[in-house]
């Protein structure tokens, strides 16, 4: 659950919405929409704890230390740095007590579940943008945080990746999972988030995904 | 050329070439694995700024206590600690960048570390503080070196997967530990600490080239973290021994005797190193 109470976010002294309230139940799957420099990437840094907010409240049903994944968007990684992609996804297993034979096991079912398998000992330097994606995406899997946050995780990827990120958000919402993802493929959002939050300068909205899409012209809110 | 014999000749002879040795050797171990680090979070130049920022304790210390090993110690170790947490701190507040910020306050330490040498009177000899002297290792400057080096491989161990994750990820380990800032001080304490108990032996200036050159050459050699680290021990080992018989035998002065030799393997890394040296195209190894 994600209850924000009267949250202004943005840099000191230009908040990028006026107070806003909004709830996100437990086992929820929600999209956030808005125009670029809404301030959807900086919402999720704030309910992550990156990012404090200017006013107002978030409250989390779980500790955001170990209970929560955020996915950002993934230019931030030096694609130099001398590990292979299994390493990377491996980190996801951090803080976790499973015994080593148990975590190759799910190790190897992550990077075969992503598609991953053959480059499993690549650098990240030889990986191409969509592969990076998908290994962030497999060592989120691994992590099995109650509460997920993706900013634009669709981005990069091909029409493959597309399809297998969509098949794994259905699962992890199947099993109770809270999550929320930035997305600014609105035909996307239709068919496969149920409730999106528009955030605009004048506020935001919570609704129905299939109501509140249908409501703005495309090029509006892309 | 030497000879095979003389390649132990003056370590099996005289105990002081064997002290310089042994705490070169174990100098070398635990300055790779910083070097390594360094380069990956985008510090480089930070060893160079620290060198200079000890001046001013290590002048302090040998003018309340004369040439005195703890006394030179504590003072550099404080005054490095203190310069490197002050840039810190001004970078926090002010979000001034952290190169800038330490690049700032170095020559201000840098400075008065000259100036207080000259209050001092000049009875201790600049040059050796800066550029040292291996061959005056003694009894508890070698043991100092030990324990310190031996200090602070474990400090890396221990510190080595969350000091990994807060530099290529540092989003990823803030939403799942709070160890990313322990992880960032602690390394930094360790970049003092190796730099200051360094400078007895071969001088602050040269202990940052020991601890940079073995570290950027290994980058030509591999794709794999733990690998770089022990070609970069390696190869940071290999300059100490060879940098000490150059020195004795042609009659040199140690400490750049060492960092030429750690430059010599630099350059040869640009030039031949399997991973994008000069010599071979970029490879993306598929079969590693």
């Amino acid at each position: 659950m994600i209850r924000c109470q009267a949250l202004r976010w943005g840099a000191p002294g230009q908040p990028l919405t006026p107070p806003v309230n909004f709830e996100l139940s437990t086992g929820s799957l929600t999209a956030v929409i808005g125009a670029n420099g809404s301030g959807k990437s900086s919402l999720l840094k704030v309910i992550a704890g990156l990012q404090k907010p200017l006013t107002g409240k978030i409250f989390l049903d779980v500790s955001r230390k170990g209970s929560l994944s955020f996915l950002p968007q993934q230019q931030h990684l030096d694609r130099q740095f001398p590990i292979s992609l299994q390493e990377l996804v491996a980190a996801g297993f951090w803080g976790s007590k499973q015994s080593p034979d148990l975590r190759n096991q799910r190790l190897k079912t992550a990077l075969e579940d992503w598609c991953l398998s053959g480059l499993a000992h690549r650098p990240l330097m030889a990986l191409s943008g969509g592969e990076l994606q998908r290994a962030l995406l497999a060592r989120m899997s691994l992590a099995q945080a109650p509460l997920l946050l993706l900013d634009e995780p669709h981005a990069a990827l091909d029409e493959l990746g597309q399809a297998l990120l969509w098949k794994h958000i259905h699962a992890w919402h199947a099993k109770g999972r809270t999550l929320v993802v930035v997305c600014h493929d609105l035909a996307a959002v239709r068919q496969h988030i149920p409730h999106t939050l528009l955030i605009k300068s004048s506020g935001s909205v919570l609704g129905p995904s299939t109501e509140l899409i249908r409501q703005q012209p495309l090029t509006q809110v892309a | 050329m030497l000879s095979a014999p003389q390649l132990w000749q003056p370590f099996h002879e005289f105990v002081f070439m064997r002290r310089a040795l042994l705490g070169g050797l174990v100098l070398a171990c635990s300055t790779a694995p910083l070097g390594v680090f360094l380069i990956l979070r985008r510090m480089s130049l930070i060893g160079d700024a620290v060198a200079h920022g000890i001046l001013p304790g290590a002048a302090l210390g040998f003018w309340f206590a004369g040439l005195s090993l703890p006394a030179l110690t504590f003072g550099g170790l404080g005054a490095g600690l203190s310069m490197a947490g002050l840039a810190a701190w001004i970078t926090r507040r002010t979000g001034l960048r952290e190169d800038a910020s330490l690049a700032a306050i170095y020559p201000i330490s840098l400075a008065s570390g000259v100036l207080i040498l000259g209050i001092a009177g000049k009875r201790l000899d600049l040059l050796h503080l800066l550029f040292g002297s291996a061959l005056a290792v003694d009894g508890p400057t070698l043991t100092g070196m030990l324990w310190v080096s031996g200090f602070s491989m474990i400090a890396m161990a221990l510190i080595y997967k969350p000091l990994l994750l807060d530099t290529l990820d540092p989003l990823f380990l803030q939403t799942v530990s709070r160890l990313g800032p322990v992880a960032h001080g602690v390394f930094l304490t360790l970049v003092v600490l190796n730099l200051v108990i360094g400078f007895q032996a071969i001088g602050a200036l040269m202990v940052v080239g020991l601890m940079m050159l073995p570290a950027a050459a290994s980058r030509f050699w591999s794709h794999r973290l733990p690998v770089l680290i022990a070609i970069a021990s390696m190869l940071g080992c290999l300059s100490v021994w060879l940098g000490l018989l150059l020195s004795f035998f042609y009659s040199l002065p140690s400490g750049p005797a060492i960092v030429l030799v750690a430059g010599g393997f630099y350059l040869l890394s640009v030039v031949f190193g399997p991973v994008h040296g000069l010599l071979r195209r970029p490879i993306l190894p598929i079969s590693q």
